[in-house]
């Protein structure tokens, strides 16, 4: 029952990790400008790796009730398991640190480099453009 | 011209391919790789004569420990050549264009300088532990030294080149990759000294406290350390002559 449980909740956090990746990469795609897709990509990409490498460090305990003889034995696997969830959890922190800094620091760089946001006036004339096109169609 | 050269390269292609015939068969147990006399020596025997759990680290640093001495000496030498050819020693001549060098922002970032200050410490805590553990795990010499370096690479990209030229000047540079080198070198020597062959470490229990078994596992240690030394000061100074185009001022 345990096994089960542990399977099916680190299952879901892996899952809605996939999810939110595929949010990211059609954002990354579908958005109009340089912001708005790294926007996409840096908070789609980060909370997607922290949910699936949670997923990954609550599987590490889904053969915790194994057959044990001993309350040692049990122990001994306990602490071989949470060895390894700890250090998932811990990439899981550095990409917390790391990827919105990161996505920060390219933004910056763009807007340095002189990238014109997209605004409200720039969808207007998209959308007279495309106006235009069907009219002529 | 390009005729010739089309012919060149089609000929040692041909030549490589007819080659592969002589391969032996993927996973087939004749081939030197799986059945070989020395490939068995190493699987069955690395334990019991050096203590070390994992046997790359014992064949590169051990077993084959000409073949990483030099390969420390390769980089040592990319190193020095890099410095040689794009190093400018001030009359600008190499340096920016005036119109990017006014263009750089005065100021570092707060958010990116202040999440380096957090990450570089565990960086260089890990870069240790894979040095250390390269006995146990994977990692060793030259994976430590490449996280080392790109710890140093990350100051210059959070606060400037020249800031972290403040904390690993040109001249330290220098004398770490050498003394790399040394390291390592002077490993082997000690074991000539001592009346063995060069980098024959069991001969160094007579000056460790340990065992013949042992010291060679800890002599791999002193000559990974080596291998660290000269891949981080590399790196680094790769990374600071290539982004301010070897004036060594401002940066990317």
């Amino acid at each position: 029952m345990f096994e089960i449980t542990i399977s099916i909740i680190s299952g879901a956090l892996i899952c809605g990790g996939l999810v939110f990746f595929l949010g990211a990469a059609v954002g990354l795609v579908r958005f109009p400008d340089f912001y708005t897709r790294m926007h996409s990509a840096g908070k789609g990409d980060t909370l997607s790796t922290i949910m699936i490498l949670l997923g990954i460090a609550l599987y590490q305990f889904h053969d915790l009730f194994r057959e044990a003889h001993s309350l040692e034995e049990f122990f001994e696997h306990f602490k071989i398991e949470l060895l390894v969830a700890i250090k998932v959890t811990a990439i899981s922190v550095l990409i917390m640190l790391t990827s919105p800094t990161s996505t920060h620091a390219l933004m910056e760089a763009g807007y340095d480099d002189g990238m014109e946001p997209f605004t409200c006036e720039d969808e207007d004339a998209d959308e007279n453009q495309n106006g235009k096109e069907s009219a002529g169609q | 011209m390009k005729g010739l050269a089309l012919f060149a390269v089609a000929f040692t292609g041909a030549l490589l391919l007819y080659a592969t015939g002589d391969f032996p068969d993927w996973g087939s147990l004749d081939s030197p790789a799986n059945g070989g006399e020395l490939s068995t020596h190493y699987i069955k025997e690395v334990r019991k004569e050096t203590e070390v759990p994992n046997i790359v680290t014992a064949v590169l640093a051990d077993y084959r420990g000409f073949d990483t001495m030099f390969e420390t000496v390769v980089v040592f030498v990319a190193g020095i050549a890099i410095i040689a050819v794009l190093r400018d020693f001030g009359n600008g001549s190499r340096g920016y264009p005036p119109a990017l060098a006014n263009n750089l922002p005065e100021e570092p970032d707060l958010i990116v300088t202040q999440t380096c200050n957090l990450v570089i410490p565990v960086l260089q805590i890990f870069a240790l532990y894979v040095l250390a553990h390269g006995h146990h795990s994977p990692g060793g010499g030259f994976q430590g030294g490449v996280m080392l370096g790109a710890s140093y690479i990350l100051i210059a990209l959070a606060n400037g080149v020249e800031a972290a030229m403040k904390i690993l000047s040109e001249r330290k540079i220098l004398l770490m990759a050498a003394t790399g080198i040394l390291i390592y070198s002077g490993t082997g020597l000690v074991c000539l000294l001592l009346g063995e062959n060069f980098l024959d470490y069991h001969v160094l229990s007579r000056i460790l406290p340990t065992d013949p078994i042992m010291a060679r596992s800890h002599a791999m240690l002193f000559v990974e350390t080596g291998v660290a030394f000269t891949v981080t000061a590399v790196m680094f100074s790769i990374y600071a002559n290539l982004a301010t185009r070897g004036t060594l001022k401002g940066g990317l």
